[in-house]
């Protein structure tokens, strides 16, 4: 993989009032990873607040790695195969993943699986050479909705900078998954 | 799946122990455009320009080819489409190109119809059968014999194959399946069709209505993009639909609509806004025409009828009328899509078109822009004679003069096959499904009973091609080169097609495959040279080639969207009157209403529900199914929405086996989703799944069919089918 610009810190925010559910995202990432048939690295949630409350409300979620920065997938790694690169992101070597699948379960965001067609542990990577290529991660390049931001929090001029800062102007709320569990995830989500 | 799943293996496994190989081959440099640090991409990384067919919406693409293999597909960012997006349909076309389902080989039947038998035959065979079949029905029933059910890119030879071969009965389906009835009521009210590329300014609106227009699950990228960006400026969304939807769930107002009735809704709200005074005064007084007969025509609907009829509460109606009315003119009540509803949809798309009229919403910003065209000299891809014979569905005839004769009604000629009421003895189907979007499958079966020979040229073995003589494969559109199109949005386009790698199975494109079968047949027409043809093209666009194919698409016209705004355009309208018509002149010139109606829907009986069905956000049509990067979405689940309290007295759980019945029929085992958030009355299930063909292996026998259960009724203006007055009940599976 790309050598790791210690510069960097990658990050990806959802705008949750962008996303529609069309599950774009999740296709074009197993296009990009050739991700097995029925396997996805990222997911879409829905929530429903159904009739009897209040007032009818559906609220959709995406989810993926959250490459925190204190993550368990890598502390319980017993080969050192998932680490936590300088730029943020968790990756995994596959030459040095044994399958042991220790990952799968540590990872309160459930985003791993067992990739059968590889017989490794397998995720989101942010889609690696494509950023160190200048380009979006492949969910990104392809939300119709727009709802997914990516780039570096080191530099204010990156999209995901713009995106926080407007963010926190407009007091718009802003939160991660889990926060009480420290892994300090670099996903945001972002709702007005 | 087999095969393309060990080559892509291999691939992943090479490319990780060479990471820098794979980060240069991500590259969508020609794209970009930017300047990388990496080295330039590696011998056998190329691209080539398309355009999405996996719906038809025509998103601009581009093609990853790797090594001679389709890796990947990316929006064209300049595509007035797309704007660079691409759906989960749209990201799928890699899996549907090497899908091992595909038809590879023509096939001629070699068994009942029906059975599946069909025998691989060269392609100078399949050509030979066909064209020496239908010269004998030529000479024994005359050329009117033929009918065409085309849909998609390619369907253009096999129209005028049809034309040179003498019958007019040439169907496009999206007519009279989809947005027939709306686009008739639209020229009777505004002079002019809505157009397949709906032109609603979401992006600029302050408040946007939609009845049923489910635009985040019947998905198209621009027209979605356009809405989710004016969501997130804060326009005032209202919804209605029977059902709380995707689209519902970005609503600020979510009305649940008794099924059938939003009719009567609108005019309670036009009634409200008409008393109220609080119209678009100078937009209705300079041009409208017939306000004041329209005034006093719907004097009667008040919202407290409505109320009554559509079990929506009053302050909730009056609330979505006011909200129009203070966001005037940037507002905009969606025309619709498929209206393809309950048989009187083009009295229904009137009454929508009138309360337009009273937003004064005509092409300015956040209203209803126009859509900007393309004019060039297009060379003649072929050169003949049209046929004027009459049409056998009746289309621009004296009992349906307003239905075009180019596009005919596709459930107007599957009845004309299935009574005979014409000799009507061959069919050819390109890209369609009869079985699928006709509203009756007996009728179709019926008409399958009756032809002679049924020719279909197809990408999968469809239900109807499982019925079909002949079977003509065709390529997808990444191995296709086309004719260049010209697309008109909010600025005019031109799309290059390209393919990106040649067939990879024994298929053809269909102007390659129509001219060997003129040819076999006799006739002296030809096709010019797909790469003359386009030639000649860009030498009238003033575009060369060299641009197409690096950038796919041309924007050829930026003439402003919002002309009465812009270049402060005196509003105009091609009707009789020269206004934009409450009383239509050309209504009641072929003695229709001039003025649209309440009219009341049949109601399901006791113990029935009302079938709804529409789209979700990852299938197209049924064509889509059966991919399996799609179909895993999903889990091969096929839903059926039914109302908690309904569920509950039959007995029905969350996720258990139902079915549909209806007259003794059962359909295939659906699984139930019970919900609060759907009318009672009514049962919804997605479009597109249930079906028999075993050329779909992933999904034969899976979830229900809709038209199976939907009824089959006409508009008695445009001609166009009603779907949504067929009753079921439901039962444990």
């Amino acid at each position: 993989m790309s050598t790791a610009d210690k510069t960097k810190k990658f990050a990806m925010a959802y705008i949750v009032d962008r996303c529609v559910d069309c599950k774009a995202c999740m296709v074009a990432c197993k296009a990009e990873w050739q991700v097995p048939e029925n396997d996805f690295r990222t997911h879409i949630d829905t929530g429903i607040a159904p009739a009897v409350t209040e007032r009818l409300s559906m609220h959709f979620l995406p989810h993926q790695c959250n490459h925190c920065d204190h993550a368990p997938c890598v502390t319980v790694c017993p080969t050192k195969a998932s680490h936590k690169r300088e730029d943020g992101v968790v990756d995994i070597d596959n030459r040095k993943c044994v399958g042991c699948r220790y990952c799968i379960p540590s990872c309160p965001y459930n985003a791993r699986f067992f990739n059968n067609e590889l017989g490794v542990a397998d995720k989101c990577t942010f889609c690696l050479p494509r950023i160190y290529d200048g380009l979006m991660p492949a969910c990104v390049t392809t939300c119709p909705g727009r709802a997914r931001v990516f780039g570096d929090v080191n530099d204010p001029e990156s999209e995901i900078s713009k995106a926080l800062k407007n963010a926190a102007d407009n007091r718009y709320r802003v939160w991660t998954l889990r926060k009480d569990l420290g892994t300090e995830p670099n996903i945001y989500y972002i709702q007005k | 799946m087999t095969k393309c799943r060990i080559s892509r293996r291999r691939f992943i496994q090479g490319t990780a122990s060479v990471g820098a190989a794979l980060a240069s081959m991500s590259s969508f440099r020609l794209l970009t455009g930017s300047s990388s640090a990496v080295a330039e991409p590696q011998q056998g990384v190329t691209y080539a320009q398309n355009w999405c067919e996996m719906c038809f919406w025509k998103c601009g693409l581009t093609a990853k080819v790797v090594n001679g293999k389709v890796r990947k597909l990316e929006g064209q960012p300049d595509c007035p489409s797309n704007f660079g997006k691409l759906c989960a349909k749209g990201n799928a076309g890699v899996f549907q190109l090497y899908d091992p389902d595909r038809l590879k080989t023509p096939l001629i039947r070699d068994g009942e119809r029906g059975s599946g038998k069909f025998r691989k035959a060269t392609w100078e065979e399949a050509i030979t059968y066909v064209a020496q079949k239908t010269n004998e029905l030529k000479e024994k029933y005359g050329p009117e014999t033929f009918s065409l059910f085309c849909h998609g890119s390619g369907q253009d030879p096999f129209i005028q194959m049809m034309e040179i071969m003498g019958s007019p009965n040439i169907c496009v389906p999206s007519y009279s399946q989809c947005t027939g009835s709306r686009d008739i009521g639209w020229a009777l009210s505004f002079g002019k069709p809505v157009g397949g590329k709906e032109p609603v300014d979401s992006q600029n609106s302050k408040c946007i209505m939609l009845l049923g227009r489910n635009i985040a699950e019947a998905l198209h990228v621009g027209e979605m993009q356009d809405f989710v960006e004016g969501v997130a400026k804060g326009a005032h969304v209202i919804y209605v639909d029977p059902r709380f939807t995707k689209t519902a769930a970005k609503a600020n107002q979510y009305m649940m609509i008794k099924p059938g009735t939003d009719s009567a809704l609108l005019l309670g709200m036009i009634n409200y806004i008409i008393e109220k005074e609080i119209y678009s005064k100078d937009f209705v007084e300079n041009y409208t025409y017939g306000f004041d007969q329209f005034k006093e025509h719907v004097a009667g609907y008040t919202v407290e009828w409505a109320s009554e009829i559509t079990e929506i509460p009053q302050e909730e109606i009056i609330k979505a009328a006011e909200k129009l009315c203070k966001a005037a003119p940037r507002c905009y009540v969606h025309p619709g899509r498929r209206l393809t509803r309950y048989g009187n949809d083009t009295q229904f798309t009137r009454i929508v078109a009138c309360l337009n009229m009273l937003l004064g919403n005509w092409e300015v910003r956040g209203g209803l822009y126009r859509t900007i065209g393309f004019k060039y000299d297009a060379p003649a891809m072929i050169e003949y004679d049209k046929s004027h014979a009459e049409r056998a569905d009746g289309s621009g005839s004296e009992e349906f003069p307003l239905g075009p004769k180019n596009l005919g009604f596709s459930n107007g000629t599957i009845k004309a096959i299935a009574e005979q009421s014409s000799p009507l003895k061959g069919m050819f189907i390109y890209g369609c499904n009869p079985l699928h979007h006709h509203g009756n499958t007996d009728t179709v079966r019926k008409a399958i009973e009756n032809t002679e020979l049924i020719v279909t040229c197809e990408i999968y073995m469809t239900d109807t091609a499982w019925y079909s003589d002949v079977i003509l494969p065709e390529s997808t559109y990444l191995e296709r080169t086309e004719p260049v199109i010209t697309t008109g949005r909010r600025a005019g386009f031109v799309q290059y097609r390209e393919k990106a790698v040649d067939p990879v199975f024994e298929t053809l494109g269909s102007w390659d495959m129509v001219n060997r079968l003129l040819e076999a047949m006799g006739y002296e027409n030809r096709f010019m040279d797909i790469s003359e043809y386009n030639r000649l093209a860009f030498e009238s666009l003033g575009v060369d080639e060299e641009y197409m194919k690096k950038n796919g698409v041309f924007i050829g016209n930026e003439s402003s969207p919002y002309p009465v705004e812009d270049y402060e355009e005196e509003p105009s309208f091609r009707t009789p009157s020269g206004k934009a018509e409450f009383y239509s002149n050309l209504a009641e010139h072929f003695s229709y209403p001039p003025m649209p109606s309440y009219e009341e829907n049949p109601v399901p009986a006791e113990g029935e529900f009302r079938l709804l069905f529409g789209r979700i956000s990852f299938h197209t049509h049924a064509r889509t199914q059966n991919n399996a990067w799609l179909l895993a979405l999903h889990k091969s689940e096929v839903p059926l929405w039914i109302h908690t309290e309904r569920a509950k007295a039959l007995g029905i759980k969350d996720g258990m086996q139902v079915r549909l019945v209806k007259e003794g029929f059962k359909s295939n085992p659906c699984t139930a989703r019970v919900v609060d958030y759907i009318h009672p009355q009514a049962v919804f299930l997605p479009y597109g799944f249930g079906h028999e063909s075993k050329g779909l292996t992933r999904i034969v026998g899976k979830g229900a069919r809709t038209s199976d259960f939907t009824s089959d009724l006409t508009d008695p203006i445009s001609g166009a089918a009603g779907f949504h007055n067929g009753f079921v009940k439901i039962e444990i599976a």
